[in-house]
């Protein structure tokens, strides 16, 4: 699949933001790749590029230390849905979300869409700790991976409730109605990029979710495009001069 | 991992720039084709002739001619130059004022009096608004003002068109159409001039490092951000591409398709703007410049000039593949194919796929190696080639040159691991039946085809028989030997009968069968000949087979005669006569195909019908006189024959009755042979007297009379009453049987003349059925007979309504009435009517018909 996206134009685009060490990377690439490994610091930013039905869609991954924070709103830029991303045993990394991050996604689409994530559940819940439920095998052959965190069972700091706050509160920010958006059960997530749990369901509820905007798009291009190809309609019934 | 993508070439040497001078400093460069224009830092512009060449070892070098150099006349350094080649005008920032200078005499030219003064920094639209082609858009930042301005310099004059304030004091800006990008003093921002709408960028600290704004294509720029990146921005403002990451002390940088090239204090960089990597890191101290100009990237220290020749495309996709880095090599090809006319492009690209799907292929990474196969549209047969002895040995086939691949064979891919070899064959097996259906066109099928079967054949797989069945094209001088050597006597009889040699494939067969060879195939590979030869139209090796299939199995051997299907032409026609006569010696056969014949096909001659009967009856008096017959046997074989003997009117009756009448067992038999000669009272007779089997005797009534008239039958059941009421037999008449027929068949007999007959003894009870039934059907037939003869009248007179209505009125001929044809009027009553009813004169109407008949006679 790479080969076929690799010329092509994105439809959409979405971008993760959030502090740094909070998985940004790592849930990419668990999406991507299937896999957990150990990521190094994002330099800049990177994306992917997925193909979703007959649409393209980027994903942007960004840098979360502070040196690339000025990046963040060029890639918001005209972003169709941010997710926004915490780390669900570190209190302050939701509070940066609100603080630092929120005001980026100034230059997103007016109609954007927003996910909060809690990252690094399997930390704080012993049920998700086991491999992926959907038989992703752990590759024996891969080096045990350290976490930044001790592995024991870490006390979880942020709790779904404050993460329903944010996003009322991410919607206060843009003016929105909450009664207008989609509701906040919907659009939180707590997910590990360890074990691959409900990682896929968040990105793949949230491309469905970013389809109209697709299409939209798609509208807009095409009414303001001339097709030379297609034959012009022409009206006959008006009589010509020289008729 | 690295790639070579630059060679590092030198192009002006120290000497020829400032001979021994050692404070002399290079501070712009210039270069328009082949012409290098250096700025210095006392003053000089020097002008070189720059000839490319190739060395003996092939490699690019250059060669610098110095033409002139030019004191500009003042203590300050050149800052920059820019060539306005459609002019012939360098643009030259010295001293902070921007100056005009013809390019190849390199003397100042008047400007119209208007100079630009404490420029601090300017830069040429590449992607010029104006039409005009003697006219160079330029975008002007001055010190100590917060605004660009927008100038057009023409050959003779430079007019400031427009001047666009800014928020801050720009430091560096790159110029695309309307849009300026902008390096203010603490962040970046595209401005539209035309417009004046303005995009921030992200924030830049200008004062602490230099900003780098370039312009890489249309609507593009490449910014140098915080932390050492290189980040790509359009004019909407969005990137489109991920960043590049340089180091923090990146001096300068601009592109080479597909590469960003960075040059820092120690070294040249070299990142793939497709997937943002480091590619190449080039040694380079005391860099000072680099720019691209028109594809060729010129890189300076303080002192000498060299040029970075990009290495051929090719060259970086072969070694990329060299070093199985097939998705990198793939994206730069595809990258490549803007730099390469269409037609030499999809062949490399072709070529390039079909290496990258080799690789994958020698990795087991079949899929990706199908997808790459299939995108590169490979010559099957490069990939048939690697197994050894598939392709027919007919074939022509010799590998591409240069190659595709490093691997020898098979063997030498897998080092004799049977497991792995296994699994490249189930590959070939896929790719094959795919290619198979879905390019039959390819051009290559015998190839295709013949290499599968041998995999098949090999493996033991199940499609072996369904590619034989269908249409294929295996060669069979190269197959039969394969199949035979792999134990596929079965297969291999399916190629021969493919082939158009169903002798050989019948051989192969029957010998299977015989297990004169071992193939288990088919356990019901008799039944296969059988039917094979039965739908064969070569009716010589149906003959010749024959014997043999009958002395093994009668029963399905005939088969070969019977299941022949019917809508044949004349070919392969079998005349039941010759197979009558072969059949003398197989009676079961035989039986059998005359079953065939009189039953099915329902042949209409006598000959066979009676030779049926004859084995028939046979059948039957040879079981009588056996004596372990089994009662089933026997009834078996009777009811064939009574059946043929009732329901055939073909046969010889005589013939059977001869045969038949000695025995007294068969006794209805015989009934029904004397009901086929209408001898019906000694039929009855047999019936009544002999079998004394009344149900069978009215049986026997209803069947001979079945295709008579009413009348017959009438007959015949009344000859049946007079058998039972006949006195002069033993045991007198037979009442009951009498009473039963009577009162079972009342609507047959004819009541008045049984009544006559009747005992005057009989009581009315006794006869009841037989009498209501006989007085309703008389009933039945007047009332039937009455409504016949209502119907009847009332048709009659409908006609004569109808009669009446289309004869119409009168018809009226007096003397005054003038006749239709001649005008004349009538003296006489006779005339003649013309449909309609209109009268005419008789001798009118005879001269008509005369014209009408002489001009049809003449048309």
């Amino acid at each position: 699949m790479p080969q076929a996206t690799r010329t092509k134009k994105p439809d959409v685009k979405v971008v993760i933001l959030g502090d740094m060490n909070v998985g940004k990377t790592s849930l990419l690439h668990r999406y991507t790749e299937r896999k957990f490994k150990d990521t190094i610091s994002t330099v800049g930013g990177a994306f992917f590029m997925k193909q979703w039905g007959p649409y393209n869609i980027s994903i942007w991954d960004t840098a979360g230390r502070e040196q690339f924070h000025g990046l963040g709103s060029m890639y918001c830029r005209g972003a169709a849905a941010v997710i926004l991303t915490y780390d669900v045993t570190n209190w302050q990394s939701l509070a940066e979300l609100e603080n630092r991050f929120l005001s980026l996604t100034d230059t997103a689409n007016a109609d954007c869409i927003f996910a909060i994530v809690g990252n690094k559940a399997d930390l704080t819940d012993t049920r998700i700790q086991g491999p992926d439920t959907d038989g992703e095998q752990v590759d024996e052959r891969q080096p045990v991976v350290t976490c930044p965190t001790s592995p024991a069972i870490l006390h979880k700091q942020v709790s779904r409730e404050d993460a329903i706050a944010l996003y009322s509160h991410v919607l206060r920010y843009k003016g929105l109605e909450e009664k207008a958006c989609l509701p906040a059960d919907k659009m939180c997530f707590e997910t590990s990029a360890k074990t691959g749990y409900n990682v896929d369901s968040l990105f793949e509820s949230l491309f469905d979710l970013v389809l109209p905007s697709i299409l939209k798009k798609r509208s807009e291009g095409e009414s303001s495009t001339v097709d030379l190809e297609s034959p012009m309609e022409v009206k006959t019934n008006k009589a010509g001069c020289c008729s | 991992m690295s790639v070579k993508a630059f060679e590092l070439v030198p192009a002006v040497e120290r000497e020829q720039v400032m001979g021994d001078k050692v404070r002399i400093n290079i501070e712009c460069i210039e270069c328009c084709g082949k012409h290098l224009y250096l700025g210095t830092n006392d003053c000089f512009i020097h002008h070189f002739l720059l000839e490319e060449h190739t060395t003996a070892k092939g490699m690019p070098a250059y060669n610098a001619q110095k033409l002139l150099h030019k004191f500009l006349g003042l203590k300050k350094p050149v800052l920059e130059l820019k060539a306005a080649s459609a002019l012939e005008r360098l643009i030259v920032l010295c001293d902070s004022t921007i100056t005009v200078v013809d390019m190849v005499t390199l003397e100042p030219v008047p400007t119209g009096g208007n100079k630009l003064k404490g420029v601090t920094a300017f830069c040429i639209n590449e992607n010029p608004v104006t039409g005009d082609p003697f006219c160079v858009e330029m975008a002007v930042v001055s010190a100590r003002k917060r605004a660009v301005q927008i100038c057009l310099v023409y050959e003779d004059r430079l007019q400031v068109l427009k001047e666009v304030t800014t928020p801050e004091q720009p430091c560096a800006l790159s110029l695309d159409g309307y849009f300026i990008c902008l390096a203010l003093s603490t962040q970046y921002m595209i401005l539209n001039y035309s417009t004046a709408a303005s995009q921030d960028l992200f924030p830049y600290d200008c004062e602490e490092r230099k900003p780098i704004v370039k312009r890489i294509g249309r609507e593009e720029f490449l910014l140098a951000a915080p932390g050492g990146l290189g980040m790509f921005a359009n004019a909407e403002g969005i990137s489109q591409r991920a960043p590049v990451s340089w180091s923090e002390n990146v001096i300068a940088a601009s592109v080479c398709f597909p590469y960003v090239v960075a040059l820092d204090e120690g070294f040249v960089t070299v990142h793939s703007m497709l997937d943002q990597q480091l590619k190449q890191t080039l040694p380079f101290r005391d860099g000072h410049l680099l720019q691209d100009f028109e594809g060729k990237v010129v890189l300076a220290s303080t002192k000498a000039v060299y040029i970075l020749v990009p290495l051929p495309l090719e060259r970086q996709i072969q070694d990329l593949l060299a070093s199985h880095r097939v998705e990198e090599a793939l994206t730069l090809t595809e990258a490549a194919q803007r730099n390469i006319p269409k037609e030499k492009y999809q062949i490399l690209y072709k070529r390039i796929l079909q290496q990258a799907g080799f690789i994958q292929f020698g990795q087991l990474k079949f899929l990706e190696a199908k997808e790459h196969f299939r995108k590169g549209l490979l010559d099957v047969r490069e990939l048939i080639s690697l197994y050894p002895l598939l392709l027919p040995s007919s074939s022509t086939f010799t590998r591409c040159h240069p190659p595709l691949h490093e691997f020898a064979d098979l063997n030498h891919l897998t080092q004799g691991d049977k497991e792995k070899v296994q699994r490249f064959k189930r590959f070939l097996i896929s790719y094959l039946h795919e290619v198979r259906s879905v390019e039959s066109a390819n051009g290559f099928r015998e190839d295709v085809d013949t290499a599968l079967l041998k995999l098949y054949a090999e493996t033991g797989h199940d499609s072996l028989l369904d590619l034989l069945a269908s249409d294929n094209a295996c060669l069979l001088t190269d197959c039969a030997p394969w199949l035979e050597k792999h134990l596929k006597y079965f297969a291999l009889g399916l190629l021969y009968h493919y082939n158009g040699q169903d002798s050989a494939a019948l051989q192969m067969w029957v010998k299977i069968v015989k297990g004169d060879l071992q193939d288990s195939t088919r356990p019901d590979l008799f039944e296969y000949v059988v039917d094979f030869l039965s739908f064969c139209s070569n009716l010589d090796l149906v003959w010749r087979h024959a014997d043999w299939l009958l002395q093994k199995d009668q029963k399905i051997g005939v088969q070969i005669f019977t299941k022949r299907p019917d809508s044949e032409g004349k070919r392969g026609q079998l005349n039941p006569d010759d197979v009558i006569g072969y059949l003398q010696k197989h009676n079961k056969a035989l039986v059998l195909y005359l079953e065939h014949l009189v039953l099915e096909k329902r042949l209409k001659k006598e000959k066979y019908h009676t030779h049926l009967a004859v084995l028939y009856a046979d059948r039957v008096l040879g079981l009588m006189s056996r004596p372990t017959v089994t009662e089933e046997q026997l009834s078996a074989a009777r009811q064939k024959l009574q059946q043929l003997l009732k329901e055939s009117n073909l046969y010889r009756v005589q013939l059977l009755s001869n045969k038949l009448q000695d025995s007294e067992l068969l006794l209805p038999e015989r009934a029904t042979l004397h009901g086929k000669l209408e001898e019906h009272d000694k039929a009855l007779h047999i019936l009544v007297h002999q079998l004394k089997d009344s149900p069978a005797a009215e049986e026997y009534c209803s069947w001979a009379s079945v295709n008579q008239d009413q009348a017959y039958r009438q007959n015949l059941f009344h000859q049946l009453l007079s058998v039972y009421l006949d006195p002069d037999v033993p045991g007198g008449p037979q009442t009951v049987a009498a009473v039963d027929l009577l009162n079972r068949h009342a609507n047959v007999f004819d009541a008045v003349r049984v009544l006559d007959l009747l005992p005057e003894e009989w009581s009315l009870p006794l006869l009841r059925p037989f009498l209501c039934g006989a007085l309703r059907s008389s009933v039945h037939a007047r009332c039937t007979s009455r409504v016949a003869v209502g119907l009847a009248r009332a048709e009659n007179l409908q006609l004569k309504h109808d009669r009446l209505k289309y004869r119409g009125g009168p018809i009226l001929v007096s003397e005054k009435k003038g006749c239709q044809l001649c005008h004349n009027t009538f003296s006489e009553p006779d005339c003649a009517c013309l449909p309609g009813g209109k009268p005419v004169h008789i001798h009118c109407v005879t001269k008509k018909a005369l014209i009408s008949s002489i001009s049809e006679l003449f048309t």
